[in-house]
This record gives C-alpha cells, structure tokens and sequence, in this order.
C-alpha cells in the first residue's frame, strides 16, 4: 500500500490512504448477557488491510463480536486491540470506526450529501475539504448526482451504499459490516456485495464483515471465521473453508455436504458406503460425487433441483422415502435423470473431511 | 325512486356533518356572542372601548410579560428536559417506560386545586423555617412577581400528560438505537446526536409540546389566583369588576390566541409527525434513471440486540 519510501500510494481510485490501515486482535474475550455465555476465551487476529468475514448461524456470537468491537458492548473479560493499543477503554465515538447497519441507519432528516458529511463535520472539517470528500464519495460508490436526495427516495441498494460512503467519509482505521445486504433483494445483494469488495480494496480498510450468508462470505472474504456458539470453528481463506472444513459443523454450515460412515480402510477407490460403519465419518462434497445411471444400480434418484447451471440430484437407496445424499452436476449432464431411476455413484476426490464417528455428532445442517 | 336513491349519499354526507355543526354552534355561540358584545353597544353602534380601555390604563402590560415569560420557560424547560428523558428511557431502560408513562399521567387525574393546595402546604413549610432561613428565601424566590418559579414548575408538570404522549409516540416510529449507534460511530457525543438527529425527527411532537405547553400556560388561572400571582387570567379577572367590556375583550383574545395555538399544535403534530419512509426494494442500475419513491409503510422499530 506504499511506495518504496514509504509515502501512501495513490489507488486506482485516486484516493490516498494518507492512514495505514490497522490491524485488529481479541484476546481472551469473555462475553455473557445475564447468565449466557456468549464469548468464551475468544480469540482472532484480523491482518491490517484485509477484509475478514464472520460467519455463522444465527446466535452464534458474530454479532455480539462486532459489537465489542465498535464499543456497543462492554467485555467481561479480555483484550481488544486496534493497531496494537487496547481499544475497551474508548467509547463509540472515539474510536475512529466506520460501520455499516443492516438497515435504516441513515438519518432521515438529512439530505444524502449531508449524511455522507456528519462525520466529517463532527470532526470539524471545513466546508470545502467535506464537499470534495463528499464528491469522492458518491462518485466511488455509484451515487454520483444524487447529493440532494432524502434516504425516502432511495431504493434499499442506493440507502446501503450511502451508508458505505458515509462510514468511509472519516477515513476509519475499522471498517465494520453489520449484515449489510440481508434486509436487500437477492438481485441488488450481488452486485452491492461485489461493490462492497471493490471499494474496500480500493481504499484498503480493515474491515470486519458479518453475515449468515456463505455465499457473501465465500464470494468477497479474504479469510473466514466460522463461529458457532461462541467459537470460531476455523479461520482461513474462502477455498479452504469450502474444500478442507476443520470441522463437522464448518463441513455442514458452508456449502451442502454427504456424509457417509466408513470403516477406517475405506478409501474412494473403494465403493460408496451405504451400509453404516462404525469407524469414521467422511464428508463429501456434492460436486465430488459422480453418477451414472445403471439398471442395476445401488442407488435410486428421489427428485432433481435445478438451478440454472447446475443441477443438484438428490439420492437415496431403492424403496426408502428420504434422499440421503446430493450429487451435482452441470444441468446439461443432468437431463437425462428422471425420479425412480437407478444409479450407481462414486467419490471421485478427497473427502473434505473425514473424521471419527464420536467427532461428527451434530445433526447434519 | 330514482330520487330516493341519488339523495342516499348526500343525505349521509349531511348526516356525518350534522354532530360537527352541532359541536360547532355550541362552542362559537359563547364566543361570538363575547365578540360582539367587545365590540357593539346594546344598542348595536361599534365601539372600541373594550380595547382602549385595555390599553389606556398600562395595567395589562405587566401581567402580559409575566405571563408571556412564564409561559416561554415553560415550554422551553418542557422539552429540554422532557425529550432527553424520553430518549433515555427508550434506549436505556425500556422497562421503564410504563413507570415514566404512569407519572406523566398523574397530573391529569389531580385537580388543579388539589396540586395547588400541595404546593401552599410546600411553600409554608418552606417559610416556616423562619426569617433569613434557606428555606425563606426558597419560597420567595419562587413566588417573586417578576419571574415565578413555582408558575413555570407548576406548567411544566401539568403539561406532561399531553407532551408526553406526543414525544412517545413520535420516538417509537424512530428505530431509535441504528439511529443513535449510527450517530455515535461517527463520533458524536449524546448532545450532539440529540440536536442533530433525533430532534428533527421528531420535529412535529416537539413543535406540539411547545404550542401546548404555551397555550395551557398562557391561559392557566387556578394556580396563578391562588398563589396571587397576576398573571394575565388573572388579571383578567380583576379587570371585569372594573372594565366589563374591556374583560370580556381580552378574554375574546385570549382565547384566540390560545385556538390558534392548538390549531398550530395539531397541525405541527400532523404535518411533519407523518414521514414517507424507505424503500423501494428495487434497485436503480443507472445514476441518471429517476428515483422511484413510493412511501411503505411506516418505519420499522429496530429490534433489540441479543
């Protein structure tokens, strides 16, 4: 993000980062509300400059951690740090944070120039420096010549994209996303969320982005944190996430998975497993489960879903009502199965997790 | 019965005015009849009388300030004190609004006489402390004929009932805590987040609470006769055992002024207390292509955080 004597580099938006972005760190984190807990030794470090996604089910604690972080929510024990200084003593206003809210946070009585101001006018910049930074702006995030509107002629879209501009007019050293797309329509949530990613990289904030939606996640994270129940269940970069799940809830949560019971010398050499076994649990991506359809196959196709480019086909064994497992394939693979048919199947990579059976426990997402 | 049929409606229509014209006649005749009364003899020629009469003698100007000034504190001290408190109570301890809504309500169920007969009992106590004492100086101060005190306290409670409710309402259409969490990520203190955003959202409940607030002040007599403190009711009062035309005269204007204050209130109420909100759900791919705005539904309450 510099040149090599260290002066801050123009973006390709022409924007400074005239601030390194900071990293941020909890350590320890205890959390509870009344007698739940909700943070238990919670710890993660978020490298400066990247865009890090918390992910998970509802109640999981991403939000109570974003929270902590933007100072809403008092600790009951540990260390949050931004650019290396403890942050907990400072309340909200101080700092020097910018944050995204899942809905209506803009203040209605302001025009949309004048809410992109508000920090910046707290702040005591003149008029001049806040038209241009205002101006910047619109421009980065798509509202060029809509200065003069009210939140209440915006569509959902537009009113999240001033909220963005209006978080990044102070130039924060955290970005905080608060489920930003959820409360919008899935055909505004893409191209909102692929913006999102463009201007975070442009300007290169720090930011913490929560949602319960992988697909988001997967799509504009630098790295993952899947939570459930207080902990994270693993932090790496989106691919990971997908293909080596650390755990039974990460391989569940993130994608679909086919779990089979396996003896400890299967191998996917060897035929799918149907029959339980007590050893070991394998995980297997949907995309990783080959079919062809057979008169005497071992397994039956109970329905198909398409959805456009893929088709996900939904298994089970021959006379029993429940589909099992899922294969996908390219819908044009797809056409030719019908309900009823016979198949045989094959796992043709390797399972994104395979685990003993006592360490799979959980009802399967 | 082609007839019969088409007066159906308009005789409904006549039918709905009716109870109106009926309240109406009710509430004008007293008034108009004080109108002309200020303003003709009996013997049906015009005359200004009731009005120099006010003016010539100078005693109206000192129980006018008096009253105007009472009743500026008044509503001023009203929503200072009342908005924030509202505000706190929603954010910070919404179990409590049921208590805070309970008190508000109380000085509408105690009869003026009876809250002043407390404040007497008070303000003698306060006295009894003898010459000198504190407590002396507190009731004087308090009843002084330049500024009372006790006047503008005494407004100030009895005005809670009906400003309450209006400022209630007017918060709860707010997803207040976005708001505020909004507002203070961004850096500003609890003052400024008030002032800047919560205020001029509620606009309307605020501009209710000050005309009523100064309408009930500038026309209150029970408590202002019984402390003796002359105020313009007062006043008014005094001046019919001396100048009947001339009472009746300025009751008149008072008693516009107050109508035209409530009529300003309830319009201020309505005008800017309704807010067209968000969203349309669809999103505009071209900056130049028109925003489509079509009001919603009101504002959602944001939920609490878990």
């Amino acid at each position: 993000m510099t040149t090599a004597d260290n002066r801050p580099r123009p973006s390709r938006s022409g924007i400074e980062h005239t601030d390194e972005p900071e990293a941020v760190r909890f350590e320890h984190v205890n959390k509870s509300y009344g007698g739940t807990e909700v943070l238990n030794d919670f710890n993660i470090d978020i490298e400066a400059g990247s865009m890090v996604s918390f992910l998970g089910p509802s109640g999981c604690g991403k939000t109570t951690t974003l929270r902590i972080l933007a100072g809403f929510e008092p600790v009951n024990g540990g260390d949050v740090l931004v650019g290396g200084e403890s942050v907990l003593k400072l309340p909200p206003n101080s700092r020097d944070m910018g944050m995204v809210f899942q809905s209506y946070s803009l203040f209605p009585n302001l025009g949309v120039s004048d809410n992109i101001e508000y920090g910046l006018r707290i702040r005591k910049v003149d008029a001049g420096a806040r038209r241009r930074r205002t101006e910047e702006l619109l421009e980065i995030c798509g509202l060029t010549g809509m200065g003069a509107r009210f939140p209440h002629q915006l569509s959902g879209g537009q009113q999240q994209r001033v909220a963005l501009a209006r978080a990044l007019a102070t130039q924060p050293k955290v970005l905080l996303l608060d489920e930003p797309l959820s409360a919008l329509d899935a055909s505004v949530r893409s191209s909102l969320r692929d913006e999102i990613r463009r201007v975070q990289q442009a300007l290169g904030t720090t930011t913490v982005f929560i949602t319960h939606d992988q697909g988001e996640a997967l799509a504009i994270a630098d790295r993952v944190a899947v939570m459930n129940d207080g902990r994270i269940e693993q932090y790496s970069a989106p691919h990971e996430v997908y293909s080596s799940p650390a755990t039974a809830f990460v391989a569940r949560f993130v994608g679909s998975i086919n779990e089979f019971a396996v003896g400890q010398d299967w191998t996917i050499r060897d035929r799918l497993p149907i029959e339980p076994a007590p050893d070991h649990t394998v995980f297997v991506r949907p995309e990783n489960l080959s079919i062809t359809s057979a008169a005497d196959g071992f397994l039956e196709v109970k329905h198909s879903t398409y959805t456009g480019e893929r088709t996900m086909v939904h298994l089970g064994l021959p006379g029993d009502h429940k589909a099992r497992w899922a294969a996908s394939l390219a819908s044009v693979d797809a056409d030719d199965l019908r309900p009823g048919m016979r198949i045989d199947a094959s796992v043709t990579a390797e399972p994104a997790l395979r685990l003993d059976r006592n360490d799979a426990e959980g009802v399967p997402a | 019965m082609a007839e019969h049929l088409n007066s159906s409606p308009r005789m409904k229509r006549f039918l709905a005015w009716l109870p109106l014209a009926a309240l109406a006649i009710f509430i004008l005749t007293p008034l108009l009849s004080s109108l002309i009364y200020s303003f003709f003899r009996a013997d049906g020629s015009f005359t200004t009388s009731g009005l120099t009469g006010l003016a010539d003698s100078g005693k109206i100007v000192a129980p006018l300030m008096r009253s105007l000034v009472v009743s500026v504190l008044a509503a001023v001290i009203l929503v200072v004190t009342l908005v924030p408190a509202v505000v706190a109570v929603h954010l910070w301890a919404p179990r409590l609004r049921s208590v805070l809504s309970i008190l508000c309500t109380l000085p509408l169920v105690v009869p003026a006489i009876a809250i002043v007969a407390g404040l007497s009992a008070v303000l003698r106590s306060l006295a009894a402390q003898g010459r000198g004492s504190l407590g002396m100086q507190l009731n004087t101060m308090l009843q002084s004929q330049d500024l009372p005190l006790v006047l503008v306290g005494t407004y100030v409670i009895l005005c809670l009932p009906f400003t309450f409710r209006s400022i209630d309402a007017g918060l709860s259409t707010l997803p207040l805590r976005t708001l505020f969490e909004s507002s203070s990520i961004l850096g500003a203190g609890l003052g400024t987040t008030l002032r800047r955003v919560i205020i001029p959202n509620i606009r309307g409940p605020v501009m209710f609470s000050v005309f009523f607030t100064f309408a009930l002040s500038i026309a209150e007599y029970t408590v202002a006769a019984t402390l003796s403190i002359n105020t313009l009711p007062v006043f008014l009062n005094t001046l019919s055992s001396t100048n009947f035309r001339g009472s009746i005269t300025l009751s008149v204007l008072l008693n516009l002024t107050t109508w035209l204050l409530l009529a300003a209130a309830t319009v201020s109420a309505s005008r800017f207390g309704h807010r067209p909100s968000a969203v349309s759900e669809h999103d505009e791919p071209e900056a130049d292509e028109p925003a489509v705005s079509q009001a919603a539904g009101a504002f959602r309450k944001d939920d609490e955080t878990p």
